[in-house]
């Protein structure tokens, strides 16, 4: 047996050709978007001088889009953790207990939104929310609310707020899926056991189902805080990072920095910086919600 | 649960599944209407005459088939591909004994935690240099690259779970290493295969900014510039833009219905083994 999996020659192929794809198109180009970030460059193949760690100290001392863009990714982060975590374990417990066909069918309709592609997802919700014809408005004025009438996407008081709205629905189902698929890993007799104690409803999966779920839960939320910091198509797509940055975030701003204001140096130290945060945030996330969890 | 309580959950998901779905209902109800239709104060509206043309704009001017096809081929090579080497890079990081092992798992996992969106200027870059800009493999190679850290993830997870028995027994059988992992550990991983494969099948399908950066060439573009295209041609014409979303919804969600129990399974297997 021994020899079978010490056999170098299988190594070699099994390993290869995935580290060598993964190294030419994530590794080497990380390397050359650190030599770019360090010099003045406009576009990339462009001679250009060295500038040292110019664009970092602009980057990090003057750039308030930059710091924006990363508080940003926080709020939204913070949005899908404390809105729509808490709805989707709230369902899946509801789907769980409901049995059945019906678990199925509803199962089924609520990833619907999660496999509709993200263009058709962006430009849907643009009209959606369009001031003069999106359904929004219209669906409140003929609840008699039409005083709440705004230009969603286009209002910078409420643009970030309905950016986490459209990703909350277009995300639901897998953070549905995901918790759905850890409540069925938990054992039915223990609840069995709980309710003979006198648990019912809602102390039920309080004491129960959530402590259960902690493993789940910890994943997701480190899932969700690289996701928002991630947050890219939708708003590149709907508002641009506007208005006025109220929905900027980093992959948007060092893409538009790129290939509309050609400053393809300072982009690729702004996309430098982005992999620091987001191995950053990794860690952090890990260390602060891995330490009761068990392994999962 | 009492029967009672049955129904009123019943109602409930009824009625939030509507909520859910009602974006998309609107998109298909409007797909339909003329655009001056567009501004009366109805929310939903039947259509009194049917506006079929706009499908019909939308299938030609959307380039709907030729981009179909460019989606389904780049998808198709990217999922083998990413099935392929998740399954042999899982089988040695969980089986294989090799000294580089714990540096090579930590490198390939650093995929899954950094963002593609930092890899996209220094990609334009090579890729512009290399000719691989506006060819299929500009998009294949990529995809695949970003597929396979999650791939593997999921299939080490999983694997972890197989008795080594099952290759003991092959190796006495007289089974060699290829033998094990494509006919034996290949077979018994399916639930996490399909898990890799539709989580590689949603986020190639429908990607949208690698495809845009890397592609100018009309011929090669996938299946979101349906949607693109449309935005500036028909930018008052309402109708034809949403049919052109519907249609272009449309297949995701019709692999999505047919493949449904098994990306639940595979979700649940891969969630709780992994």
């Amino acid at each position: 047996m021994q020899k079978v999996f010490n056999n170098k020659m299988a190594i070699f192929l099994f390993v290869f050709p995935g580290i060598l794809l993964f190294s030419l198109t994530f590794l080497v180009p990380i390397v050359l978007s650190a030599y770019y970030s360090f010099r003045d460059t406009l576009s990339p193949g462009t001679p250009s001088a060295f500038i040292g760690f110019a664009n970092y100290t602009q980057l990090l001392f003057h750039d308030s889009r930059f710091w924006l863009a990363l508080r940003n990714a926080v709020l939204l982060g913070l949005g899908f953790i404390l809105i729509q975590h808490p709805i989707a374990i709230f369902f899946a417990i509801m789907l769980d207990r409901l049995g059945g066909k019906a678990e199925k069918w509803f199962r089924t309709i609520f990833f619907i939104p999660c496999v509709i592609s993200v263009v058709v997802i962006s430009k849907m919700w643009l009209s959606l929310l369009d001031p003069t014809f999106g359904a929004f408005n219209k669906m409140l004025d003929s609840l008699g609310l039409g005083m709440l009438k705004h230009a969603w996407l286009g209002d910078s008081s409420t643009a970030l707020i309905s950016m986490l709205f459209i990703l909350i629905w277009a995300g639901f189902g897998w953070g549905l899926l995901f918790y759905y698929a850890g409540l069925k890993g938990i054992p039915d007799d223990l609840y069995e056991a709980a309710s003979l104690d006198g648990a019912s409803g809602f102390r039920l999966h309080w004491r129960i189902t959530v402590p259960l779920l902690s493993p789940v839960i910890t994943v997701q939320i480190t899932l969700a805080m690289i996701t928002a910091l991630k947050q890219m198509e939708t708003v590149f797509l709907t508002t641009n990072g506007g208005p006025g940055d109220s929905t900027q975030f980093l992959a948007v701003y060092l893409y538009n920095k790129a290939f509309s204001a050609s400053q393809y140096g300072y982009a690729n130290a702004i996309s430098i910086l982005f992999i620091i945060v987001c191995l950053l945030a990794t860690y952090i996330s890990n260390k602060l919600t891995r330490s009761d969890a068990t392994e999962f | 649960m009492t029967k009672s309580t049955k129904t009123i959950l019943w109602v409930f998901f009824l009625i939030v599944a509507l909520v859910q779905l009602f974006p998309l209902i609107w998109l298909i109800d409007f797909s339909f209407l003329s655009s001056n239709e567009f501004y009366s104060s109805s929310v939903l509206k039947w259509p009194s005459d049917p506006q079929w043309q706009n499908y019909i704009n939308a299938w030609v001017d959307g380039k709907f088939l030729r981009y179909f096809i460019n989606s389904a081929f780049v998808t198709s090579v990217t999922i083998l591909l990413t099935v392929i080497l998740s399954l042999t890079l899982g089988y040695a990081f969980t089986r294989m004994q090799w000294k580089l092992r714990p540096i090579f798992f930590t490198i390939i996992l650093l995929g899954i935690m950094i963002p593609i969106h930092a890899t996209l200027l220094p990609n334009f870059a090579i890729f512009k240099a290399l000719g691989l800009t506006n060819s299929y493999l500009g998009l294949i190679l990529p995809y695949t690259a970003v597929s396979v850290p999650l791939g593997t993830f999921i299939l080490t997870g999983f694997m972890r779970s197989i008795p080594k028995a099952m290759e003991e027994s092959a190796v006495v059988d007289g089974a060699n290493i290829y033998r094990i992992v494509f006919q034996i550990i290949a077979p018994l991983t399916a639930p996490a295969l399909v898990t890799v494969i539709v989580t590689t099948f949603l986020n190639c399908w429908n990607e949208f900014i690698m495809a845009s950066t890397f592609l100018s060439k009309d011929a090669l573009k996938t299946l979101p510039f349906s949607v693109m295209n449309f935005a500036g041609q028909y930018s008052s014409d309402y109708g034809s833009q949403f049919a052109v979303m519907v249609l272009t919804s449309i297949p995701a969600i019709v692999i999505y219905a047919i493949f449904n129990e098994q990306i639940t399974k595979g979700v649940t297997a891969g969630a709780v083994k992994g």
